[in-house]
C-alpha cells in the first residue's frame, strides 16, 4: 500500500516565551520562561527537567491548549493559536477513547481529514502494523495493557501525518522493560516517518537514548539551563563511555536544580 | 458458539441467580411460618400456596397480563418522554456553565417534591386519564436522568477533550459530538436505569389512587374487596417485573462499559 510521499517535519520556534499564573491571593507566579528555542525540521528534541519545572506547561503551550503570557511560538513560521492536527500528541495517560475499538481510535484523527472510509481504515491498519498491533484492530481499549495502549496512541499520533509530534512523558507510566521496548519502537517508526519531535521526560536515560538534542530545564520558573547535541549513532548504547559522561553532566545540573526547587518549596506540578 | 462455551455461560448465569433463588425461598418459608404460627384470617394474610393459586388464576384469565401491560406501557412511555427531554438538556447543561447556573435552581427546588406529591395535582389537571399518570412518572424519572447526564458530561476526562481537540475536533460542536456525548454515555445509562426504578415505584402509587387498570389498581382493588391474595399477587408481579427490568438495565450497563 502507498502512504503518501515521506514528509519532513517542520521547524518550531519559541521566542522569549513566558507563562505566569494568577494566584488566589491576587499575585502572580512565574511558571515558565523566558525560553527561546529553535527546533530544526525533523529534529528529535528531548526536554528533561525536575518535577514542577514547567516542562508540561511548555508542551501544553506548544500543543495550543494554553496561551503564553508573553512571547511567541511559531510552528513552521505561523503563530500557534490552538490545537492542530499538524501538531499531534502522545499523552502520558494514553488518552484513548474507550468507546472506540483500537483501529477506530487510530482512525479518529483521519476522519476529519479528506479521506474515504476505506482510506482511513488502510492508513490506520498501516500504522497499527508498524506498532505490531494489527491483530488487535478490533479489540476494545479496556483489553489492552498499558504498553499496548501507548502503542495505539503512537499509531494514532503518526496516522494523521503530522509535521510535529509532541510527546508528554509518554512512557512515564510504563514499567522499565516495556519502556525500553517502546523507546526502540518509537525510534524505528521515527526513522521511517521523520517528524519534528518534542519529547518531555524526567528520565535521563530515556533522553540519552532518544534525543538528537537534550535540553535540561531549570527549576521553576523553568528555562533552559543547558543543552547538548548528541552525535551518537542510533541504536545507542547508553552504557557507553561517551553517554555515561554526558549522563553525569546532566545529573549534576539536575541535582543542583532539584536542590534549588527543594529550598523554594515548589510543589509537585509537572 | 461452541457447546462447552455455552454451558459455561449458562452455569455462570445459574451461579449468579442462585442467591436470588435462595432469598425467594426464605421469604416464602418465613411467610408460611407466620401463617402457621398466627393463623391469620385469609382476607388478611393467605398462605403462599393460596396466593400461588390466585396468581395462576389471574394469569389464566388474562387480568394480570393486562394490568401488567398497562403499568409497563405507562412507565415506558413516560420514561422515554423523560429521556427525550432530559438527556439533551443534561448534555447541554453539562457543557455550559451558564445554562447550568440558570436551570439548576429550578431543578434543586422541584426535585425534593416527590413524584407522589404530584399525584393530586395530576388528578386535578388531567383527571384519571392516562395523561396524569404519564405526568407523575415523567416527574419521577426526569431528575435522575437529567442529573446523571449532567454528572456524566462534567466527569469527562479533560485529557480526552484535549485529545479530541488535537485530533481534528476543531469546533465545539465536533468535540461535543465525537467526544463529550460518547464519553458520558455510561453515566446516561446509569441515569436511565435509576429513573426506571423510580418510575416503576411512581406508577404503582399513581395507579393506587387514580386508575381502573394497572398493577397498582389491582392491589388497591384487592384491598377494597378484602382479597389479600389479589394484593399479594399484584405485589409479587410488581417485584418480579421491577427485578427483571433492573436486570435488563444492568446488562445494558455492562454493554456500555461502566468502567470508563
Amino acid at each position: 500500500m502507498t502512504v503518501g510521499a515521506p514528509r519532513a517535519g517542520k521547524p518550531l520556534r519559541i521566542d522569549r516565551l513566558r507563562k505566569t499564573y494568577a494566584t488566589r491571593a491576587g499575585g502572580e507566579v512565574e511558571a515558565l520562561g523566558p525560553i527561546t528555542l529553535d527546533v530544526a525540521p525533523s529534529e528529535f528534541v528531548v526536554v528533561v527537567g525536575p518535577t514542577g519545572c514547567g516542562k508540561s506547561t511548555l508542551l501544553q503551550i506548544l500543543a495550543g491548549f494554553l496561551e503564553p503570557t508573553s512571547g511567541r511560538v511559531l510552528a513552521d513560521g505561523t503563530p500557534i493559536t490552538g490545537p492542530s492536527i499538524d501538531r499531534s500528541m502522545v499523552f502520558q495517560s494514553y488518552a484513548l477513547f474507550p468507546w472506540l475499538s483500537v483501529v477506530e481510535n487510530v482512525e479518529f484523527g483521519l476522519r476529519g481529514q479528506a479521506h474515504s472510509r476505506k482510506e482511513c481504515r488502510e492508513l490506520a491498519m498501516h500504522q497499527l502494523r508498524l506498532v505490531g498491533l494489527h491483530s488487535f484492530a478490533d479489540a476494545s481499549i479496556d483489553e489492552l495493557s498499558g504498553g499496548m495502549k501507548q502503542r495505539v496512541a503512537i499509531a494514532r499520533a503518526f496516522a494523521v501525518d503530522p509535521s510535529i509530534l509532541l510527546m508528554d512523558e509518554p512512557f512515564g507510566a510504563l514499567d522499565a522493560l516495556t519502556r525500553r521496548l517502546l523507546q526502540r519502537e518509537l525510534l524505528r517508526i521515527w526513522e521511517e516517518q521523520r517528524r519534528t519531535v518534542v519529547f518531555i521526560t524526567h528520565s535521563v536515560t530515556e533522553a540519552l537514548f532518544l534525543g538528537d538534542r537534550i535540553l535540561v530545564m531549570s527549576s521553576r520558573p523553568g528555562h533552559i539551563r543547558a543543552e547538548w547535541k548528541v552525535d551518537v549513532e542510533r541504536p545507542r548504547d547508553v552504557t557507553s563511555d561517551a553517554l555515561r559522561d554526558l549522563e553525569r553532566q546532566i545529573y549534576a545540573i539536575l541535582d543542583e536544580e532539584l536542590g534549588r526547587s527543594f529550598e523554594q518549596g515548589v510543589g509537585n506540578r509537572g | 458458539m461452541t457447546r462447552p462455551h455455552r454451558r459455561r455461560i449458562l452455569s455462570a448465569a445459574a451461579k449468579r441467580s442462585l442467591p436470588f433463588l435462595i432469598a425467594a425461598i426464605v421469604i416464602v418459608v418465613v411467610w408460611q411460618l407466620v401463617v402457621t404460627l398466627t393463623h391469620p384470617d385469609p382476607s388478611v394474610l393467605p398462605t403462599p400456596w393460596a396466593t400461588a393459586i390466585a396468581f395462576v388464576g389471574l394469569v389464566r384469565n388474562g387480568q394480570l397480563g393486562v394490568d401488567a401491560l398497562y403499568s409497563v406501557a405507562r412507565v415506558v412511555s413516560a420514561w422515554l418522554l423523560s429521556a427525550i427531554v432530559a438527556i439533551p438538556l443534561g448534555l447541554l447543561m453539562g457543557s455550559s456553565l451558564r445554562l447550568e447556573r440558570i436551570v439548576n435552581p429550578f431543578v434543586e427546588l422541584l426535585r425534593p417534591i416527590s413524584p407522589l406529591a404530584w399525584i393530586p395535582m395530576a388528578i386535578l389537571w388531567f383527571g384519571i386519564g392516562e395523561g396524569g399518570k404519564v405526568f407523575v412518572v415523567f416527574v419521577g424519572t426526569f431528575f435522575p436522568i437529567l442529573l446523571s447526564t449532567v454528572a456524566g458530561v462534567k466527569a469527562v476526562d479533560p485529557v480526552l477533550l484535549n485529545a479530541g481537540r488535537v485530533f481534528g475536533c476543531t469546533s465545539r460542536l465536533a468535540l461535543f459530538r465525537r467526544v463529550v456525548v460518547p464519553a458520558s454515555l455510561p453515566s446516561v445509562v446509569v441515569g436511565l436505569r435509576v429513573a426506571f426504578g423510580t418510575g416503576w415505584a411512581a406508577i404503582i402509587a399513581a395507579e393506587l389512587v387514580a386508575a381502573h387498570t394497572g398493577l397498582g389498581y389491582l392491589i388497591a382493588n384487592g384491598m377494597d374487596i378484602l382479597r389479600a391474595d389479589l394484593v399479594l399477587v399484584g405485589m409479587a408481579a410488581i417485584g418480579l417485573l421491577g427485578f427483571l427490568f433492573d436486570a435488563f438495565f444492568r446488562a445494558l450497563q455492562r454493554q456500555f462499559g461502566g468502567s470508563s
